[in-house]
Formats: C-alpha cells, sequence, structure tokens
C-alpha cells in the first residue's frame, strides 16, 4: 500500500541536537590522560569500608518531574511516515511542554497537576496529526501518576485544521472510541514501540 | 582362471560395496602372490570378458529402453570396476611395463567405444596405472590421447566421473616427466590443448571447475604454447569471468571466493596472457553502473594479481599502465564505495612497487618516474579543488608512499605543491585536507625509514643523500605561520584546522634523518623542537592561567590532541620533557595554593594528570637530537624528571584550610601532587608492560638486593639534587638499562624510593600538607608498588617492619609519628595491603604487631567510623595472609587461635545484659571482630568454626549490640576489595560456600516465625540468615529456597520494629529495618532472575510484602517524620529510594517470570500502586516504576 508521504523531506535533528539533561557530574573531562582517573582522583576519596561513600545518593535525589522528564517520555515516540522519532522532527519541542503548577510549586505529592503538551507538525496539512496526537495521549496517560491531567494540543496556527484536531484530542469519549479501532491501536503501538 | 571369474562374477552380483572390497582384495592378492605372471594377469583381465562382449547389441536395447539392456551395462560397468578395483588394492610395483602399457591400452579404448559403461571405471584404473612404478611417461601421451577421445560424450558423464578425469588430467600435465614428453610429442603447437579445451570447455560443476582451471593454470605455465593457443586457452577461462556460485542447499565445500581465487590464479598465471587480461579485465571494469561491487572488487583483486605475478614487468605491465590508470583513477576521485576505493588503491600501490623491482634486483628508474609522473599530472591539478583535494592526496600518496625510490623522486615537489595550495585555500575545510595530506606525507617518510633495512641499499643511501630543504622549511613555511592565525579564540572549522597543525607538528618532531655513519638523528634542530614543545605547552598550561570567569570552550578535544602530540615529541626529542617540566612546574608555582578555588584545583588536576600522562604512558625511544646531549637518554629518564619534579612540588600548601581541618581532608592541592604520583607509577607501569610484555614484568629479581641500605645512603632531598643535575643517588639513575625487565626493576626500586621518601615526609615531617585524601593516595601507591615486588626482595626490604615504623631511622623510631592514629594506620595499611603471605611471617609472633593491630580495641580518635574501617582492613589482611602453617608445638597457642579466641570473649562480654557498652562503639569494634573473621574465613580457617557458635548465640542475645551483630555478619562473606589475587591474598575458591553452611545454614529452622520459639531470637537470626544471603551468589544458597523464601516474606511483611525510645533510636531502627528489608528485596531478585519458579507458591505473600515495603519506604512517611541534619537527611532518603526502587523492580519482574493465570488476580491492585510509583520524587524510581507499569499492563484482566 504505497502512497505519497505528506511532508516527504522532514528536517531532522541529530540524537546529541536533542534536549537532555546535562548532569552537573558529566562535565568530567574525558582525555587520553584519564585512563586512570577513577583511581587517582576518585569522587569519593575514601574507599574503605562501610563509610566509604557510593554515586548512589547523587542518583537518588528528590527532583519532581519536570518538562524535560515529559519530554524524555514522548520524544522518542517514532513517526507513523518517517523512521524517526518525534523529538528528531521537532513535532514535541521541549519549550511546547507545559506543567502547571510548574514543579517547585508543587503543595504536595498528590495535587493535581496538568500536563499541557503543544505539537508542531511538520507541514501544516498533514493528516497525521491526530494520530500523533493520540500516540502522545496514550504515552502520557501510560505513564504519569493518576494526578496527572494530559491536555494534547496542536500549536497554534501549525496546523490548518488546529481547531478540529484539538477538539477530536480533547474528546476523552473520541479518544477511548478511536483506540477500540484495531487499526489505530495497533499504529499507535507502532509509534510507542520505541519508548524505553 | 575359473578362480578369477568367480571372483568377477560375484563382485558384479554382490551390491555390497564391504564385499566386493573383500573380493578385490582377494584378486589382488592372488596376482601378487603369483608376481604378476602373464598368465595370471591375463586371466585375471580376461575374466570379465563374458560381459564385454557384444557392445552394439547392448547400445541398441538401450536405445529402446530395454531393461536388459540397461542391465547388461550395469553387469559390464561393474566388471570393469572390478578390475579398477584390483588395481587399486594392487602393489604399485607388481605390475610389468608392457602389462601397464596394455590395461593402458584396454582402459583408454574404453573412452573410443564404451561410453556408457566404462568411463568411470576407467578412469579410476588409469589413474591407478599412472601411479604405478612401471609407468613410462609416453604412457601418459597414450592416456591423454585416448581419453580425449570420448569428445562430445563427456559431458554426458555425471560430475563425479567427469572429476575423475579432471584429476587424471590433473596428476598427467603436473607430471614433469610426463609433461616434457608432451611439449616433445606436440611442441609449440600443443594439439593435445586444443583437444582438451574442447573436451572440457562446457564444465559447470565446481568442484570440477577447481581441477579445470589448475590445468588451465599448468597449461599456460609449463607448456609455452604458442599465441592462437594462449588466446584459446584465455578465451575458456576468460568466459567465466566473474564468476559467480548460486547458494545450493546441499553445500559442497567450496565457496564462490574459492572459485574467484581460482579463475584469478589463470588470469595471473603467466604473463602471455597479459596482452589479453589487461585489455578484457579493464573493459569489464568500464562497464560503469552495471559491474557491481562485489564483482568490481574481483575485477581489481584480479588486476592486482596480475601486476604482482607477471614476471617483466616492463614488457608486460606497462603497455598498459595508461588504461590501467585512467580507468583507476575515477574509482577513487568519484568512488564512495570503501571497499572498491581500498582495492583501487592496492592496485596502484602494486604497480609502484613492481616498478620499482624488488629488493634484490631494482628496475630502470625511469619505469618508476613515468609512471608518477602520470599520476601526479593528473593529481596535481585536482589539489586546488576542494571537492577532490582528499581523493587526490590519497592517490598521490598511495604511489609514493608504496617506497622508497617513489617516496625520494616525488616527495619534494608535492609538498610544494601542498604549500602553494595552502598560502591560497578556499576554506578553512580545504586548509584541514591539505594538512591532512602534508602530514601523511611525514608519516609515511617516518614509516619508509622504519622499514628502510627490508630494502635495497640503494635506497638506503637515497635516503641519507635525500634533499631536506623543503621539509626544514615546514615549521616556518607552513605550521607556525597557521597556529598563529588561528591559534587565539578559534572557531569550530578552526579547530579542526588546529588539530591538524598539533598532530603534523608531532610528526615534524619525530622526522628522522639518516647520518652519513647510517645512525639516525632528528630532523628538525634542537631550537625548532625546543619552539614547538613551547607552542603546545602554553595550550595545555592555559587552563591554569585563565581564571573561572574566562570563557573557555567546553570541547577539550584541541588539549587532548596537544597532549598527545607532546607524548610523541618528548619520546623523541627526549630534552622537551625537561622543559616541559620547567615550564608546567613554573606555572603552578607562580600560583598560591593555600586555598584555591575549586576552578584552580580541577586546572592544577588536569594540568599534572597531562604532565604524567605524557611522560609515563609511553616508554621512550632512542633517538638522539643533532645536539650531542651530555647524558645517554635513559628509558626512566622522562619518569624520574616527572617525579622528581612532582616531589619538589610537595607540598604545595604547607596547611590546611579551616574547611579541610575540619573534614581531615588535607590540602586538595597537595593530593593532587600525590595523585600524580600515584598516576605515574600506574602508567608507567602499563607502558612496561605493553612494551616488553607480562613476562618481562614477572622476571624474577637477582638475589643480592639491599635497596634499603642504597636508599639511607640517599641525601634527604635527592629529588632536588637530582633535578640541579647533582649526580646524587646516581646508582639509581645509572642508565645503561635497556632490557624490558631490568627497566620495570629499575623502575620499581624508583618507585619504592619514592614511596619511602613519601613515608617518611608523612610520618616524620611537619603534619600540615598531609590530609587524609593525600594519604589514601599514598596508601594506594605504596600497596601497588610493594605488591610488585617478589617475596624475597619484600623479605630483604624488611616491609613488614616498615609498614609500622614507616622508614623511619633508628632515632626517628622512637619519637612517636605525628600523624594521628588513622593517618598513621592508613600508611600501614598500604604496605601490608601489598606484602605477600611469606613477607609477612615475622609479624605473627605472639603479642607481636599482627596480634595487636587484629586485636585493636583501644579507642578511637575524632573519627571512629573511618578508624574503624582502617582497623577492619588491616585486620582482615592480617588475617587473611596468616600462614596458618601448623606450629610445631601446642596449635592452641597459634596467633590466630588467640585471636579469635579474643575476639569470642569480647562478644560474648559486649552482648552480655550487663554490658554497658553503647551501641556506636559496638558496632565501630564489631567491624573489626567482623572484618579479622573475613579475612580467616576467606583461606577457610577451621579455627573460624570455633567461634561460630558464640556467633549465634550472640546475634539471639536480648541486648540491642546483638541485633547490631546479627546485621554485620554479611561481612564475613561480603566481597573485600582488599582481598584479592593482585593483592597475593588467600583466597579459597568456595569460601562462601564453606562460611554459608556454617554460620546461616545452621539457623534457617530457627529463624523461622513459630508460635512457640523466642520471636526476638528468631528475629534476629533472620537478620543475620539476610545479612550472609545478600552477600553470596545465588548458586550458593540455591538448595535452601523454601525455607529462605519463608523468611524472605517474613521480613518484607515485618514493618520496622518502633521501640519508641526517642528519636535517634528510631532512626536507627529504621536504618537498620531498611537494611534488612534490601537485603531480602536483593535475594528476592536473584531468585526471580536464577529460579522463580520456587516463588510461585508465595506469590501472594511476594507481591503483598512488596508492595507494603514499597509503601511503608514511601517518601511523604519520610518527610512527615522529618529528621535532622541535611546529611544523615539525605542518607535516609538514598536508603529509603534504594528500598523502594528494589521493591518496583522485584513487582515489575513478577509479570515477565509467571504465566498470566498466577498474576492475574493481583493485577488490578498492583497497576493502582505503579501508577501513583510513577509519581516518585525520586527519577531513578519512576523509570523502575514506569517499566514496572509497563509490564504489568500486559497482564490482561
Amino acid at each position: 500500500m504505497e502512497r505519497d508521504l505528506d511532508n516527504a523531506n522532514p528536517t531532522i535533528l541529530s540524537v546529541s541536537q536533542l534536549p537532555s539533561r546535562t548532569r552537573k557530574g558529566a562535565a568530567t573531562r574525558n582525555g587520553p590522560d584519564s585512563k586512570c582517573h577513577d583511581i587517582v582522583y576518585p569522587q569519593h576519596h575514601w574507599p574503605y569500608g562501610c563509610s566509604s561513600s557510593s554515586d548512589e545518593g547523587e542518583d537518588y535525589r528528590e527532583e519532581p518531574m519536570d518538562e524535560q522528564d515529559i519530554y524524555d517520555l514522548i520524544s522518542t515516540i517514532s513517526d507513523p511516515e518517517h523512521p524517526h522519532t518525534l523529538g528528531q522532527l521537532s513535532v514535541v519541542r521541549l519549550p511546547d511542554i507545559h506543567l502547571s503548577p510548574s514543579p517547585t510549586e508543587l503543595s504536595g505529592p498528590d495535587s493535581l497537576v496538568t500536563v499541557l503538551v503543544e505539537l508542531t507538525p511538520t507541514i501544516n496539512h498533514c493528516s497525521l496529526a491526530t494520530v500523533i496526537g493520540l500516540a502522545v495521549r496514550c504515552r502520557l496517560e501510560q505513564t504519569l501518576p493518576p494526578n496527572y491531567r494530559v491536555d494534547v494540543r496542536m500549536k497554534v496556527g501549525s496546523h490548518a485544521q488546529d481547531d478540529q484536531v484539538n477538539k477530536q484530542l480533547g474528546d476523552k469519549e473520541r479518544v477511548a472510541a478511536a483506540l477500540e479501532n484495531d487499526t489505530l491501536q495497533r499504529m499507535v503501538d507502532k509509534m510507542l514501540e520505541t519508548c524505553a | 582362471m575359473a578362480q578369477f571369474n568367480q571372483w568377477a562374477l560375484e563382485y558384479v552380483l554382490s551390491d555390497d560395496e564391504i564385499a566386493q572390497l573383500e573380493i578385490v582384495k582377494k584378486a589382488a592378492k592372488e596376482i601378487e602372490s603369483s608376481r604378476a605372471s602373464s598368465t595370471v594377469v591375463g586371466n585375471w583381465a580376461a575374466s570379465v570378458q563374458q560381459w564385454m562382449t557384444p557392445t552394439h547389441a547392448d547400445d541398441d536395447e538401450m536405445e529402446d529402453g530395454d531393461e536388459g539392456g540397461s542391465g547388461n551395462i550395469i553387469a559390464r560397468a561393474k566388471a570393469l570396476g572390478f578390475l579398477a578395483g584390483t588395481l587399486e588394492a594392487l602393489n604399485k610395483s607388481i605390475l610389468k611395463s608392457d602389462q601397464v602399457l596394455r590395461l593402458i591400452g584396454f582402459f583408454g579404448a574404453m573412452f573410443s567405444y564404451d561410453h556408457k559403461a566404462g568411463i568411470t571405471a576407467s578412469a579410476k584404473a588409469l589413474r591407478r596405472l599412472y601411479a604405478m612404478k612401471a609407468f613410462k611417461p609416453d604412457m601418459g601421451v597414450k592416456i591423454l590421447e585416448d581419453v580425449c577421445k570420448i569428445k562430445e560424450d563427456f559431458r554426458l558423464q555425471t560430475a563425479v566421473t567427469r572429476l575423475e578425469i579432471y584429476e587424471l588430467f590433473l596428476s598427467l600435465v603436473q607430471d614433469p616427466a610426463v609433461s616434457s614428453e608432451l611439449r616433445l610429442k606436440y611442441g609449440p603447437s600443443s594439439g593435445f590443448v586444443i583437444d582438451l579445451l574442447q573436451l572440457c570447455q562446457n564444465e559447470r560443476d565446481p568442484r570440477n571447475l577447481m581441477v579445470w582451471f589448475s590445468i588451465l593454470a599448468l597449461l599456460l605455465t609449463d607448456f609455452d604454447p604458442s599465441p592462437e593457443v594462449t588466446e584459446e586457452i584465455f578465451k575458456v577461462f576468460s568466459a567465466y569471468f566473474p564468476i559467480s556460485l548460486r547458494s545450493s542447499a546441499t553445500p559442497i565445500g567450496i565457496t564462490a571466493e574459492d572459485l574467484k581465487e581460482a579463475v584469478r590464479g589463470c588470469f595471473s598465471a603467466h604473463q602471455r596472457v597479459a596482452s589479453h587480461a589487461f585489455p578484457f579485465l579493464i573493459q569489464k571494469l568500464d562497464q560503469g553502473d552495471a559491474v557491481t561491487v562485489a564483482v568490481k572488487l574481483d575485477i581489481l583483486k584480479t588486476i592486482q594479481a596480475c601486476i604482482e605475478r607477471y614476471e617483466n614487468p616492463q614488457a608486460n605491465v606497462v603497455p598498459h599502465l595508461g588504461k590501467i590508470w585512467n580507468s583507476l583513477k575515477y574509482e577513487v576521485r568519484n568512488g564512495e564505495v570503501k571497499e572498491t576505493i581500498d582495492a583501487t588503491l592496492n592496485v596502484l600501490r602494486a604497480i609502484a612497487r613492481r616498478l620499482d623491482g624488488t629488493a634484490t634486483n631494482k628496475l630502470d628508474v625511469s619505469l618508476l618516474s613515468s609512471y608518477v609522473d602520470l599520476v601526479s599530472r593528473d593529481c596535481r591539478d585536482d589539489l586546488p579543488n576542494p571537492t577532490y583535494t582528499k581523493q587526490a592526496g590519497l592517490l598521490l600518496m598511495t604511489v609514493i608512499g608504496s617506497n622508497i625510490r617513489a617516496y625520494l623522486l616525488y616527495n619534494a615537489s608535492f609538498i610544494d605543491t601542498i604549500r602553494q595550495n595552502l598560502r591560497q585555500p578556499k576554506s578553512p575545510a580545504h586548509t584541514k585536507d591539505l594538512l591532512l595530506l602534508l602530514n601523511s606525507v611525514l608519516k609515511t617518510r617516518i614509516e619508509l625509514f622504519r622499514d628502510r633495512k627490508q630494502g635495497h641499499p640503494d635506497d638506503v643511501q637515497g635516503l641519507a643523500t635525500e634533499t631536506r630543504a623543503h621539509l626544514d622549511m615546514l615549521f616556518h613555511d607552513v605550521y607556525l605561520p597557521i597556529w598563529t592565525t588561528k591559534a587565539t579564540e578559534p572557531v569550530s572549522e578552526e579547530r579542526d584546522v588546529l588539530k591538524q597543525v598539533i598532530q603534523g607538528l608531532a610528526l615534524l618532531v619525530s622526522q628522522p634523518v639518516l647520518l652519513a655513519d647510517g645512525t639516525l638523528a632528528l630532523l628538525c634542530s634542537a631550537s625548532i623542537c625546543s619552539e614547538i614543545c613551547s607552542l603546545l605547552t602554553v595550550t595545555i598550561t592555559k587552563g591554569l592561567t585563565l581564571s573561572s570567569n574566562d570563557k573557555q570552550s567546553e570541547d577539550s578535544a584541541l588539549e587532548d590532541e596537544a597532549v598527545l602530540a607532546l607524548r610523541t615529541i618528548v619520546m623523541n626529542y627526549t630534552d622537551g620533557y625537561a622543559e616541559l617540566a620547567a615550564r608546567v612546574k613554573a606555572e603552578i608555582k607562580k600560583r598560591n595554593w593555600v586555598s584555591p578555588s575549586e576552578y584552580s584545583l580541577n586546572a592544577l588536576k588536569d594540568l599534572l594528570s597531562r604532565f604524567t600522562f605524557i611522560g609515563c604512558s609511553e616508554i621512550p625511544s632512542n633517538i638522539a637530537t643533532d645536539m650531542p646531549t651530555q647524558k645517554q637518554p635513559s628509558t626512566l629518564q622522562h619518569f624520574i624528571t616527572l617525579t622528581t619534579n612532582l616531589l619538589e612540588l610537595f607540598p604545595l600548601s604547607s596547611q590546611a584550610t579551616s574547611s579541610e581541618v575540619d573534614t581531615e581532608e588535607g590540602p586538595s592541592a597537595n593530593a593532587h601532587v600525590v595523585s600524580s604520583l600515584h598516576a605515574s607509577i600506574i602508567w608507567f607501569r602499563d607502558a612496561c608492560e605493553a612494551k616488553h610484555g607480562k613476562e618481562a614484568l614477572a622476571s624474577p629479581f637477582s638475589d643480592d638486593q639491599k635497596w634499603l641500605q642504597e636508599f639511607q645512603q640517599f641525601p634527604e632531598d635527592w629529588p632536588s639534587q637530582i633535578q640541579h643535575g647533582n649526580d646524587g643517588p646516581d646508582s639509581l639513575l645509572s642508565t645503561s638499562q635497556q632490557y624490558g625487565a631490568e627497566v620495570y626493576h629499575r623502575f620499581l626500586k624508583l618507585g619504592l624510593l619514592i614511596v619511602r621518601h613519601l613515608y617518611r615526609s608523612a610520618a616524620f615531617g611537619p603534619p600540615g600538607p598531609w590530609g587524609e585524601r593525600a594519604l589514601v593516595q599514598l596508601s594506594q601507591m605504596a600497596a601497588l608498588v610493594v605488591r610488585s615486588l617478589d617475596e624475597k626482595l619484600q623479605v630483604s626490604c624488611n616491609l613488614a617492619q616498615e609498614a609500622f615504623s614507616f622508614f623511619g631511622r633508628l632515632e626517628e623510631q622512637s619519637v612517636q609519628s605525628r600523624l594521628s592514629g588513622l593517618l598513621a594506620k592508613l600508611l600501614t595499611l598500604g604496605i601490608l595491603q601489598g606484602l605477600r603471605p611469606g613477607a609477612l611471617e615475622g609479624l605473627y609472633t605472639p603479642g607481636g604487631e599482627a596480634e595487636r593491630f587484629m586485636c585493636d580495641t583501644s579507642s578511637f580518635g575524632r573519627s571512629p567510623s573511618r578508624e574503624s574501617d582502617i582497623r577492619a582492613a588491616i585486620g582482615a589482611i592480617l588475617a587473611n595472609k596468616y600462614n596458618g602453617k601448623p606450629p610445631t608445638s601446642d596449635p592452641d597457642s597459634s596467633v590466630m587461635k588467640r585471636v579469635l579466641d579474643f575476639w569470642a570473649n569480647w562478644l560474648t562480654e559486649a552482648v552480655a545484659a550487663s554490658s554497658a557498652m553503647d551501641p556506636a562503639t559496638f558496632h565501630a569494634y564489631n567491624t573489626i571482630a567482623m572484618n579479622v573473621l573475613d579475612g580467616a574465613a576467606a583461606r577457610q580457617d577451621k579455627r573460624v568454626l570455633a567461634l561460630i557458635p558464640t556467633l549465634h548465640q550472640a546475634a539471639a542475645s536480648t541486648h540491642p549490640n546483638g541485633k547490631i551483630l546479627a546485621q554485620s555478619l554479611g561481612l564475613i562473606v561480603k566481597e573485600n576489595p582488599l582481598l584479592t589475587p593482585a593483592n597475593h591474598a588467600h583466597l579459597k575458591r568456595f569460601y562462601k560456600q564453606w562460611a554459608y553452611t556454617h554460620l546461616a545454614k545452621p539457623l534457617l529452622q530457627a529463624a523461622q516465625p513459630a508460635p512457640d520459639k523466642d520471636a526476638n531470637a528468631a528475629a534476629r537470626y533472620r537478620v543475620a540468615v539476610l545479612s550472609v544471603v545478600s552477600n553470596c551468589p545465588f548458586t550458593v544458597y540455591q538448595d535452601d529456597l523454601d525455607l529462605l523464601i519463608r523468611l524472605l516474606v517474613t521480613a518484607l511483611s515485618n514493618r520496622g520494629g518502633d521501640d519508641g525510645n526517642g528519636q535517634s533510636n528510631q532512626q536507627e531502627e529504621e536504618a537498620a529495618w531498611l537494611a534488612h528489608v534490601v537485603a531480602a528485596l536483593e535475594v528476592l531478585v536473584e531468585i526471580l532472575n536464577h529460579e522463580p519458579a520456587a516463588l510461585k507458591e508465595y506469590l501472594r505473600e511476594v507481591i503483598g510484602g512488596v508492595t507494603g515495603v514499597y509503601q511503608t519506604c514511601s517518601p511523604i512517611a519520610f518527610i512527615s517524620q522529618g529528621g535532622t541534619g541535611s546529611a544523615l537527611k539525605v542518607q535516609r532518603g538514598t536508603a529509603r529510594a534504594t528500598c523502594r526502587s528494589l521493591a518496583l523492580r522485584v513487582l515489575g519482574a513478577i509479570p515477565t517470570r509467571f504465566e498470566e493465570r498466577h498474576v492475574l488476580a493481583y493485577s488490578l491492585p498492583t497497576q493502582r500502586m505503579l501508577a501513583v510509583a510513577c509519581g516518585d520524587p525520586v527519577r531513578k524510581v519512576r523509570e523502575v516504576a514506569r517499566k514496572a507499569r509497563a509490564n504489568w499492563a500486559m497482564v490482561v484482566v
């Protein structure tokens, strides 16, 4: 079933260009002379016994969910047309993810948080915008805790029929009905296969 | 006669191969026993007579498809098989010449008359006859002629029969006597060849083709065929080119590659086909897109084989050069596939090598020079065009670099062309490509110099007399101008250019020149080398001169490149390292290191690390500069320069800042210097291993070593004495060592000298410069040096005692070391860690140092936990390296027995109800006790077993200390990083199994919860068992899973025991409970990974327990309970998060290990819980929760 692609030549970012969480510790240099750095310049200088600290403290810091977390969840979804991810195609962009209230203002662990994701289709008449929106919605609903409300929209002006698409994506019943459709469900599953 | 007839009949009637073999053996024996008398042989041959006639009737019947007719043919074939079989079994020397001739005549006739039945057996028989002793060469000619008479019917034979005939042909043409007979008879017209070609030209079976191609190659090389015949032969094998092989379901052991090789062998067999081969192959190559990569590679490899194998290249290769070059250059210039480009370059290289001649026989230089001219004419025009610069350079470099003569002919003008182009580069990328070319010319030059000894004497002479003006000017004319224009704040593309410049500079300094006396010297003058060194040194010291506010690129690629280049430079220009050291030292000394910023410390760390790498990661070569140096360069020279400079730099700061004093860490700048010394030992050791191999490192030391006495003769300030050129401890630095083992031993001696120097400085010098961080590094460095010495040397250096006296002189030893207990013990640990058990023997006297340290219950200093770590480490090492030889007198008096008895008493007292020892102190001492047990258990010391009942009793005690003991039992089997084979520890292979069997297994029943049991004791045993089990591999406890799982379930379902004795007690309780649960969860993960089926009956309890643990450890609970002090809070938060993460891992693994029906019932509540867990405040826990949630989502409700 060959059909013409909606956008045959999208702009593709390489994985290294995508926004990612840069850790403080990741700045350690890795030059030709760094082979024995772990031994002579260890992160924690006390190597003996139980009081030797490990890196776990770093990894187990309490950090509330932020926009980058949401981005990491959905940027790896595959595009239904191209062998690239939504992040690489800039359909999902970090500045277009909004959390309210923002992570720093959270009053408690159970307080209600709304996640608004604005998608930017690669062309403004993209016929698969709804499917992409549906996949993003599914992914977030499968991975976020119950106190998070998900709102997926087309970015204003990015799609010729953004009103209609937004209406479809915002309507819970229509979303549920769409996922009853085997073909659509398979398509969404295929898109989510690349998510870790 | 009748006998042979009978056997022949039996043979024909039999279908059993073994029976047939028996029959022919009998026949052969009969002939042999008669010594091949004519009568017997005649009878034997006549025995098949009845099947031989009449032939024509058979054929007619056969054509009619008559069953009886085909039966006759089979019988006849079998009858002939009887004769062939007998020949096979017959002794080779038994038949006489006339008999052989007659038999050849008989079987040869079959090829004329009996194409249906006779061929297979006849071919076999003829091959056998050829092998007979009485075989004469002229018979070979007859065989060939006879066989060729089969003509058209040859292709109707089966592949196996044809193979038999091909093998026969091959044997004949390979035989020098037969082939000379053939040449004599047929002359250059080689009529038989034409017959052969006609006979075999339609062959398609791969196995047969392999033999056929060998025959064709032999016909070309050995038979000197006329041009017409040569052309015919060429036509036959070239028709197969390019050959391929259809994949078959039944592999025949021949690959397409074998066939290609065989055809290639025909093409390259002899230069007489050159005039056909080259045009044919080039024409195939020029078919453009129609040629696939595989075919192209085949063509290129075939051309290469032809060039390499044809003799007299002047007559056979040169005439075709123009065509070959014109066709091949586009493969590189416009090619995209790496394989074809490489294969093309191989062809071009092969041409240059062929035209140069061999090491013994050089060809006329005009051949090579006209080829190089041809190539350079085309490529030179491409260099100014950035699109083709790289490709043109690649072509040129391949040709020029292929041999010394080509290089000498053209390198000057090539470098000149590059220089001209560099003056007007089209873009930074163009500059980069041109520099890359220039660098590869320099690299090629080094390689040609290296391989010069395999070449012709003229080549070596050529190298010695080459003009070097164009090379001399490279630095000032090319590299320096580009460096100066781009070095300040380079942008991304310029950084790539600079990288090439740096690489070029390193290559330039490494350029050798051949002196008249045959020795090598450096091309660049010392002043240029020095200038290059200082240019690059600035790049690596820049970090220190800038401040944290200066804008600096994150990318350190340029500095890394400079580091690598400097390393190459100082390996050749050995004086460069001293210059570098002086610069580095001056830069570091310029700064005040009393309270440096973090930025400065990082810059110092980077600089020292690079400085160390440059000097010690490779062993210098012995190339001399053009300036006569005062000393012969030594392989240890850089190591000495580095370490003496670092020792001179130490201490950078003589006192710690206030924050550093608080933490006992000591001045970080000083620690960095010690770290660099440690790194230098690691690097140099690895370099020795890389250069001289592991054997050199393991070679024994000579017996008469008195290192310590020698060291004592050295002045205290030996590093600066060496620095300032005074010979000082010259015996140490005498520089003739070249052999691997000797260099390594000298290096270790120096290493020990450095360790001694630093130990003395730490123990008897002012305490200000030394902190924990520096001493840990020193201790590890000492361990590394000490463990590399053999036992004799460790004993002769008295290291076991020095571990406690820190290399102090007699008068110093009486003075108490100025270091605190903790820091002094760090020094002790360093040496003990590396000692071999034999060298420690002297310490195990009753009441001696070993006993004192193993039973150390003296009070602790400022940091009890650290001090107990160190004492525990020392205890473990001493207990492990105890020789354990049964003492001759009373076994009870052995030190180990006394130590274990001591701890048994101590533990009993400490957990007695009346004990007033507070838990923190108990914890610290208990760690020492457990580590001593660990050391002894690792070598399965039976005396440990006597202590185990005491341990069990103490663990069950109602005293709170009993619980601490129970928790710490795992230390006995825990992996101890100090007890490794590298550190000469004594580790029994199954000691964990042994310890588990005695320590934990007896408690498994007692630890089960039951109403009639002492609940406290059972709980303590549970803690003890899980502590041990979680430190053992799965195989150790896999037989006790049933009992163990019940314990795990109980551990998970019991919430933390809240004694409610104030906040601190509560926190300790929680920490203990968390440790217990983590141990349980770790064991569960192991069980799930190895034997999940064991958990099937307990799924409800496990899921319930794990869910409960997750909820109890929830961060909310943590926040509401609050915590004091941020460090403690972080620690508790981490412990809880670890617990949650493990709980979720267990939960997530369950649906993947069990069938859906087993987990279905728990799906909904678990999914709800996991959905909430996806909002965990810790990112890593969220990730685990998401994976678990996805796994559970697969369970369809």
